[in-house]
């Protein structure tokens, strides 16, 4: 009788904690870094629970739970080992009122070539943003920054990569890295930032 | 006469068609990197294929079967790999590229993913909610996996 009781209590549990497999693992950051989740409205009250141990896995079955130390398994490992690339963001700088590309650049686009290969990174996505310093019309630097990011998009469109994979957007002398009153020529303001993902 | 509707047609075709073409591209909220197994998207009563560059809206649905997995990229960096097994909606994601602030709620039916998150995330508290059957995570970064039995 006693274990019947034992037995039909489990199961009762079993039900009102829902699934007893639903978990949350935290890891580390890629940097090392040690995040965060939180279980919202763990309880009736909406009371939440901050996991923030890296290593940690956490019951999700319901409930405020603690987290546990813990080590991943085999698949949990192949699921991160399966997760992209981190984007990658570099700024290319221009000469003054052209799309000519400084010496000091040259470099980073060649970075950049490797990185939007298909192979290296499969079904990238290249956003790629013009900009300007504060010399000149703002239409005219409308006009410029758009030529600088596409100038950036023909000089990738080399790599064998889609150009429909690309955007180009200028955005002229909005956004200035270094902050300068107007009609002011500013080698850090003149360049494209490209982002890969 | 006869002309007149003709000219229209095809101008409402036209304009349909381009009207098309604009929102696939300003819709596009990530892209799929690599996909194995049985592995595609459902997007409304449609399937879509899943294969490098393929990209994705709000409310797709990643399905996987016993030895799928999909890996993702979403345009606020978030990163995602779902598990073999898996049902994972992305119900809402809405982001500022300009900003680089938004709001992005993902459902774990079943299954598991794994995230790295981005953007959003950073850009509030609880910017990035992440809902299973049994719970819902606010994400305040980076790394993690989320499982969810049958």
């Amino acid at each position: 009788m006693r274990t019947g009781r034992a037995l039909a209590l489990g199961g009762l549990l079993l039900l009102l904690t829902g699934c007893a497999h639903n978990s949350l693992v935290l890891l580390p950051g890629e940097d090392g870094s040690q995040g965060a989740v939180a279980v919202l409205d763990c309880d009736e009250k909406g009371g939440e629970t901050v996991i923030a141990d890296p290593n940690s896995r956490t019951g999700i079955g319901g409930g405020c739970r603690k987290p546990r130390s813990y080590n991943t398994n085999k698949a949990q490992r192949a699921l991160i080992d399966a997760l992209p690339p981190r984007p990658i963001r570099v700024t290319l700088y221009f000469r003054e009122g052209t799309t000519t590309l400084t010496p000091e650049s040259l470099p980073s686009l060649d970075y950049l070539k490797e990185q939007v290969k298909p192979e290296n990174r499969p079904g990238a996505e290249v956003q790629v943003t013009g900009y300007t310093d504060t010399l000149g019309s703002d239409e005219d630097n409308d006009r410029l920054s758009q030529r600088r990011a596409e100038e950036v998009v023909e000089m990738l469109a080399t790599q064998n990569i889609d150009r429909a994979l690309m955007t180009a957007v200028g955005r002229g002398e909005r956004s200035l890295r270094v902050k300068t009153a107007d009609g002011v020529g500013e080698p850090a303001n003149r360049r494209v930032e490209v982002i890969v993902r | 006469m006869t002309v007149r509707p003709t000219v229209a047609l095809i101008a409402t075709i036209f304009a349909m068609g381009a009207g098309a073409s604009l929102a696939a591209t300003s819709s596009e909220i990530g892209r799929v990197k690599r996909s194995v197994g049985v592995a595609m998207i459902e997007r409304g009563k449609t399937k879509v294929a899943t294969a490098p560059g393929v990209q994705l809206h709000p409310g797709d649905v990643l399905v996987t079967g016993k030895d799928g997995q999909i890996s993702l990229t979403f345009i606020d960096d978030t990163r995602f790999s779902v598990g073999p097994n898996s049902r994972v909606s992305v119900s809402s994601f809405d982001y500022d590229r300009t900003r680089q602030t938004g709001t992005f709620l993902t459902e774990v039916n079943r299954g598991s993913l794994g995230v790295v998150s981005g953007q959003i995330a950073k850009s509030g508290k609880d910017a990035m909610k992440v809902r299973t059957p049994t719970s819902l995570l606010g994400v305040r970064g980076t790394r993690f996996i989320v499982e969810v039995g049958k």
